[in-house]
């Protein structure tokens, strides 16, 4: 356990030593740009001259001479530069007006507006992330059992019909579960606000195939365990092994129940070891979650959030607030994997009966 | 017919079936400039997909035989350096690490420089291998790892054969090929959705910088253009409107026929690799 925290503490520390320091190259070169139109006129040859006024015929007037003096013999070349560079001079303030609104720093305005979308963000990951550990879990136990109870049914019409139905109603809400969240948001942009927090939130379980990837791991650690030695002699010594929704079975309410037991079933072992081993995926998940929110965030265009908030500073080519905001979501990753580093090693120091410390 | 119990030949079988439908049912009722489209966008879309299983391939591969050299020489500081890069590769979230790729091999194909043109599929799909090796590399270091403890793992040693065989060959094609298989197929899944979906979100947030003249159209693109957008609309109304169901199959064909593509390749993908992980039980 040291050693993996150590490992993320350094990664912490790098990868935070490499954005800062892009960060300040960052700002300082906007610093050096921002001074004026110094680079249209260095190209003209006539150097530095963002001090000459366009608008003072007298500036105008010395520039000329100035410009005779330096380059004597060929004064039309000279009136045409100093045209052009004039010219130049007035398309840089207009270029500057325009941009003057999408120009951002990272100022401490700034910083607490993104630290306000940063906690929203973080929020919303929070509750994803535990509707769907629950919802995995859910669902892969539900279609364990049911693969169990089918296994041992006598086929009949009315099951053979019900069979097809519960199919087709499979394929629907497969299809809906791994639909990414633009497809399923842009289809009910009509009908409901697409920018709420909260259908935000659902977006996060419902789409882009989180659940169904998810639970299908988890279904096949379930599997896996089902197969091993222990479970078969706990068959044998007569441990209750019967799927059906009845006494000693499975009922629904066990399915749903968010924390899961199942006692004095042999399901009860095998869900406990499953999930022990499922523990260690959590990182994955929990990757791929954040995926599927800047996903959602970017390509509904949700006003206010953090990673719409990127993309519109890389739009913008504001790079030092884009450079806060990587970090951000960096942090948010490492934490979590250490988060779940950490509940595993706990839970693998449980299931060893050992009480050393880390 | 016994091939068609197996689940994964089953769904193969159906998403080759129902795609050629769709394609027969689009000659015949979307107009021809916008089935040009979707076919380009479909082709580009699975041919990048293709090349980033091979990417993620062999880079995984060269990762973690190299990784597992290192350690059986005690070659520690270089180990540890390649297992952080890794693990580092691992912590971005793979949808930022690719809009990013992809802003960088834009602005590659607008510098105009030689083979840019011809370097742009493989040069996408690395981008999008990069940050998806890692769980290639996991796979095969622990296949490794368990074949390493067995027992003709060290005859062979003893024997003289040199590791570097026992590894590639009698350890990771001939035992293993069929896991790293199953493993190729999700990694195809993922690369549809992250291709799609980082496209989609270059088309409607950073069309000023990267543009369909710099980057290939794929099926996401396309479901960002205006058409597609109220053809998906349209399915939404369909919901609280049964009736107008219909006409989704003649007037909104562009957006549903790529958004149905997108959704139906990602489940049949899927469902494919759990049923060949089912039928050869790993």
């Amino acid at each position: 356990m040291k050693s993996k925290i150590f490992e993320h503490i350094l990664s912490i520390v790098f990868v935070s030593a490499l954005l800062i320091t892009a960060l300040f190259a960052v700002t300082d070169t906007s610093r050096r740009d921002g001074n004026g139109g110094g680079k249209y006129q260095s190209q003209q040859g006539l150097g530095d001259i963002g001090f000459v006024e366009i608008n003072s015929p007298f500036h105008r007037a010395l520039l000329q001479d100035v410009a005779d003096i330096f380059y004597p013999g060929s004064h039309d070349r000279n009136v045409s530069l100093v045209r052009a560079a004039l010219l130049m001079q007035e398309r840089a303030l207009s270029d500057r007006l325009q941009t003057a609104y999408v120009k951002e720093r990272l100022t401490p305005a700034k910083m607490a507006a993104l630290a306000g979308m940063y906690v929203k963000f973080l929020v919303v990951y929070i509750v994803v992330m535990f509707l769907t550990y629950y919802g995995v879990q859910t669902l892969a136990v539900w279609q364990f059992v049911r693969e169990r109870r089918r296994a041992g049914a006598e086929d009949s019409l009315g099951r053979i019909i019900a069979r097809l139905a519960g199919r087709l109603a499979s394929f629907a809400a497969s299809m809906v579960l791994f639909s990414p969240a633009y497809v399923i948001a842009y289809s009910m942009r009509t009908d409901l606000n697409t920018d709420s927090t909260f259908f935000m939130a659902l977006l996060g379980v419902i789409s882009n195939g989180l659940l169904m990837v998810y639970a299908t791991k988890f279904h096949a650690f379930l599997t896996a365990e089902s197969r091993k030695g222990y479970v078969e002699t706990a068959l044998v010594k007569n441990l209750d092994s019967s799927y059906d929704a009845g006494r000693g079975g499975i009922s629904a309410a066990d399915i749903l129940r968010p924390f899961k037991r199942f006692d004095g079933h042999v399901f009860d072992h095998i869900y406990r070891n499953a999930r022990f081993q499922y523990i260690s995926t959590i990182k994955e998940q929990a990757a791929f979650l954040i995926t599927g929110l800047i996903i959602i965030e970017m390509a509904l265009n949700i006003h206010g959030h953090l990673c719409y908030e990127m993309l519109r500073q890389m739009l913008y080519k504001n790079w030092d607030v884009v450079i806060a905001i990587l970090l951000a979501i960096f942090y948010t990753v490492k934490l979590t994997e250490l988060v779940a580093d950490a509940w595993a090693h706990r839970a693998a120091l449980r299931y060893e009966n050992s009480t050393a410390r880390p | 017919m016994s091939a068609l119990r197996c689940e994964d030949v089953r769904w193969a079988g159906l998403w080759f079936g129902v795609t050629a439908a769709l394609g027969v049912w689009d000659l015949l009722f979307l107009n021809r400039p916008a089935f040009k489209r979707v076919s380009i966008g479909f082709v580009n879309t699975f041919a990048i997909a293709f090349m980033t299983a091979v990417c993620t391939l062999v880079l995984g591969w060269a990762a973690a035989v190299g990784l597992h050299g290192l350690e059986s020489k005690g070659r520690r500081v270089r180990y540890i350096l390649i297992t952080f890069a890794i693990n580092l590769a691992r912590s971005v979230p793979q949808i930022v690490g690719i809009l990013f790729g992809y802003i960088a091999v834009a602005s590659f194909r607008e510098s105009g420089a030689w083979g840019a043109g011809v370097l742009m599929f493989p040069l996408l799909a690395l981008c999008v291998a990069v940050f998806v090796f890692p769980e290639m590399t996991d796979l095969i270091r622990e296949r490794i790892a368990h074949f390493s403890a067995s027992d003709f793992y060290n005859a062979m040693r003893v024997c003289g054969v040199r590791e570097r065989r026992i590894v590639n060959l009698h350890i990771l094609w001939r035992n293993s090929r069929i896991h790293i298989f199953n493993k190729l197929i999700s990694v195809f899944g993922m690369a549809v959705f992250l291709l799609c979906s980082v496209d989609f979100i270059i088309s409607v947030g950073l069309s000023s910088d990267v543009n369909e003249v710099s980057l290939p159209v794929t099926l996401g693109g396309l479901l960002a253009t205006i058409d597609s957008k109220q053809d998906i609309l349209a399915i939404g109304y369909t919901v609280t409107h049964p009736q107008y169901f219909p006409r989704l199959f003649f007037q909104h064909l562009q957006g549903v026929t790529v958004a149905f593509l997108i959704v139906f390749t990602l489940l049949c993908v899927h469902r494919v690799s759990t049923g060949f992980a089912r039928r050869h039980r790993l």
